[in-house]
């Protein structure tokens, strides 16, 4: 567990708001070359690592990118304007600190006259202590990404908090299951997904082009067992979520019975995941060419859509036993 | 002039036959294979037997505008968008409908009849119809058939300095910057697509997309712009006269940054004035050809256009200009191998 825990936070430390996955992915496929037999990163900024072996063509996706902000304008007195990459409140940022791509942090303003409830980007500036224009420009020109501060802390009873853990943890978890299966000599395919929340578009060139038998899509769901929460039927450390549907997909029946089984053989308690609202990956595999058969497990977080999300370490890991033994289980 | 034909060419979204038969005799004997597909694309194939990277421009021949679904008794005509039309542009405006682009005028009540309250409203557009100077709903059904289309009656005429006024400036200056760069040679295979259905989801590019599977893809735009009083400079977008736009985000696709680079790098070798798309609100071609197949490299070059949507628009002819100059040096530098993924 500590060895997954480290793990997380080694990724999670990592910025890569959509679109910069390109950037980030080289350092980690490199790490994946002693089991794999092939690494490359796609047009959208997939990670794709794949891996000959025996038995149908297994894929295990996890998206690897963030919601962020982007330098959109610069202002003559240095003071950047942004936009948001994905779903990201721009009442959320205000009076935080952002870190660029290339490494500037800035802090995040609002004009005075905006209510609170009426704030939009437009009303948004980062500070970066510039005084010029060209000083800003040099540092972070129009384009670059960045994503708000909040470094991953320890809470009790095997949690962690922080920026990024929404995908991260399921980056570990799937990075871990494709090294079990590899090391079995089973025919087995990474996708370290890029462009997920603005809207899965690196999953469908990865489906296209990797035409898997069944793709394991992991991935954060939000949970439900905080005060007042919206209604969810998903807690920590209460293990993981087999997903029923979300807004992209509705599994096959027999695909659930397949994970069920599976957890149910390796004693792995597990929660079903009703997400009406929510978007994923899964479709984008699910309808790609012909259809490909899609099983999605998610580990609870709380506050999913925030900056900071809370995570147990004890749902990730049982998210990486139960894709494995799902993987071995299917024919 | 061909932008000036394109322009008032009739070509709501599905109903692009006016804008491709004036392209495929434009480029008829200019390229070496035109054809189309069922969703009704038009393909204008050049060097296809050269080797190197097949490059694909596109642009999109369709315009929004309006459908006819309804004849009211008096014959007065109700219609849908086709696209995203802002219903405040529309009251008073002359438009021109059907094949036989008949002359009507989009009717509301007048000034003198509106109570204080209606004047503070904007009129939705379901309080809106067009009046084709009919009688009767026989009368005007004997003209008009519910489905036929209409589009802003705006003709294209240069003004200023170097600008010029039309209606579907939102693509003809693609299309024909993208016929302008089909007519030259080429050391590489490249295909000009000029797509359907883009304002309505752009669906012709991605069946284009699949069916072509270029190396490398450009789209080209009208975009939007508001440089104008009183617009921040961060809500602008473009500015016109200040060259071809680059998307960094829009909303469907984030540049690919090697891609963007290079545009900038081929603008700034070849002294092409650029600036960048500084709004993620809407999208182009470009957003549904790079998620096509295993994903199609290439980003989209964009004219600004003032009061797109509406029914008259401003670009600057310079603009112009200098994108098809941004074309054909991307394609010049790609042909002589500077383009490295």
């Amino acid at each position: 567990m500590e060895r997954m825990k480290e793990f997380i936070r080694q990724l999670a430390s990592q910025i890569i708001p959509s679109g910069y996955e390109r950037n980030a992915l080289p350092d980690l496929l490199r790490s994946l070359e002693d089991i794999a037999d092939e690494t490359h990163i796609d047009v959208l900024g997939n990670g794709i690592v794949k891996k000959a072996g025996h038995g149908p063509h297994v894929a295990i996706s996890a998206h690897i990118d963030e919601p962020g902000v982007m330098v959109i304008h610069v202002e003559d007195n240095g003071y950047l304007r942004i936009l948001s990459v994905g779903d990201l409140q721009p009442g959320r940022l205000i009076g935080r600190h952002v870190q660029f791509t290339g490494g500037s942090i800035g802090i995040v303003g609002v004009e005075s006259e905006v209510r609170a409830e009426n704030v939009t980007y437009d009303h948004l500036y980062v500070d970066l202590g510039c005084q010029t224009a060209a000083e800003a420009n040099a540092l972070t020109p129009i384009g670059t990404c960045g994503v708000a501060l909040e470094p991953v802390v320890e809470l009790e009873g095997d949690c962690l908090a922080g920026r990024a853990l929404d995908n991260r943890a399921g980056c570990a978890a799937a990075i871990e299951a494709f090294r079990a299966l590899a090391g079995e000599g089973r025919r087995v395919s990474l996708v370290l997904a890029a462009q997920s929340t603005v809207g899965a578009r690196g999953a469908k060139t990865a489906a296209f082009a990797l035409e898997p038998d069944v793709v394991f899509v992991i991935d954060a769901a939000p949970a439900g067992d905080m005060p007042k929460a919206t209604r969810m039927e998903l807690s920590l450390g209460q293990g993981p979520a087999i997903k029923i549907l979300d807004g992209t997909i509705v599994i096959p029946l027999a695909m659930k019975d397949l994970l069920r089984k599976a957890a149910d053989e390796m004693k792995i308690n597990v929660q079903y995941e009703v997400w009406p609202n929510g978007k994923s990956d899964s479709g984008a595999y699910h309808l790609s060419q012909s259809g490909v058969l899609v099983g999605s497990i998610s580990y609870p977080a709380r506050y999913v859509g925030g900056i900071s999300t809370v995570v147990n370490i004890n749902d990730v890991q049982a998210v990486k036993d139960l894709v494995i033994a799902a993987a071995k289980a299917y024919q | 002039m061909l932008l000036k034909q394109l322009t008032e060419a009739m070509g709501p979204s599905g109903f692009e036959d006016e804008v491709r038969n004036l392209l495929r005799e434009q480029l008829s004997d200019k390229v070496d294979h035109m054809y189309t597909d069922v969703l009704g694309n038009l393909f204008a194939e050049k060097h296809s037997d050269k080797t190197g990277p097949r490059v694909m421009l596109d642009a999109h021949m369709d315009e929004v505008g309006m459908m006819i679904v309804h004849a009211e008794d008096n014959g007065l005509l109700r219609f849908r968008p086709l696209g995203g039309i802002d219903p405040r542009v529309l009251v008073s405006k002359p438009v021109r409908i059907g094949s036989e682009k008949r002359y009507g005028v989009i009717g509301s009540k007048p000034i003198h009849l509106q109570t204080m309250e209606e004047r503070k409203k904007p009129l939705r557009m379901d309080q809106l119809y067009i009046d084709i100077g009919a009688q009767s709903k026989d009368e005007a059904l004997a003209h008009i058939q519910l489905g036929d289309v209409a589009v802003f009656a705006t003709e294209y005429a240069e003004i200023g300095e170097r600008a010029a006024k039309a209606k579907s400036f939102d693509d003809r200056v693609g299309c024909s910057i993208v016929a302008e760069a089909m007519e030259r040679q080429w050391q590489i295979p490249v295909t000009g697509v000029f797509t359907v259905q883009e304002e309505i989801g752009l669906r012709g590019a991605t069946a284009a997309a699949y069916r072509i599977n270029p190396d490398i893809a450009i789209a080209v735009e009208g975009t939007v712009c508001f440089d104008v009083v009183d617009a921040p400079s961060h809500g602008q977008s473009t500015v016109l006269g200040k060259g071809p736009a680059l998307t960094v985000q829009d909303g469907q696709t984030l540049a690919d940054a090697r891609f963007l680079e290079f545009l900038i790098a081929t603008a700034e070798k070849h002294n092409i004035p650029w600036q960048l798309r500084r709004v993620k609100g809407g999208s182009n071609d470009f957003g549904a050809i790079h998620k096509v197949r295993e994903g199609i490299v290439g980003g989209a070059i964009s004219v600004p256009v003032r009061y797109i949507h509406a029914p008259a628009q401003i670009i600057s002819l310079d603009d112009y200009q200098a994108s098809l100059q941004l074309v054909c040096a991307a394609i010049t530098e790609i042909q002589e191998g500077r383009w490295n993924a």
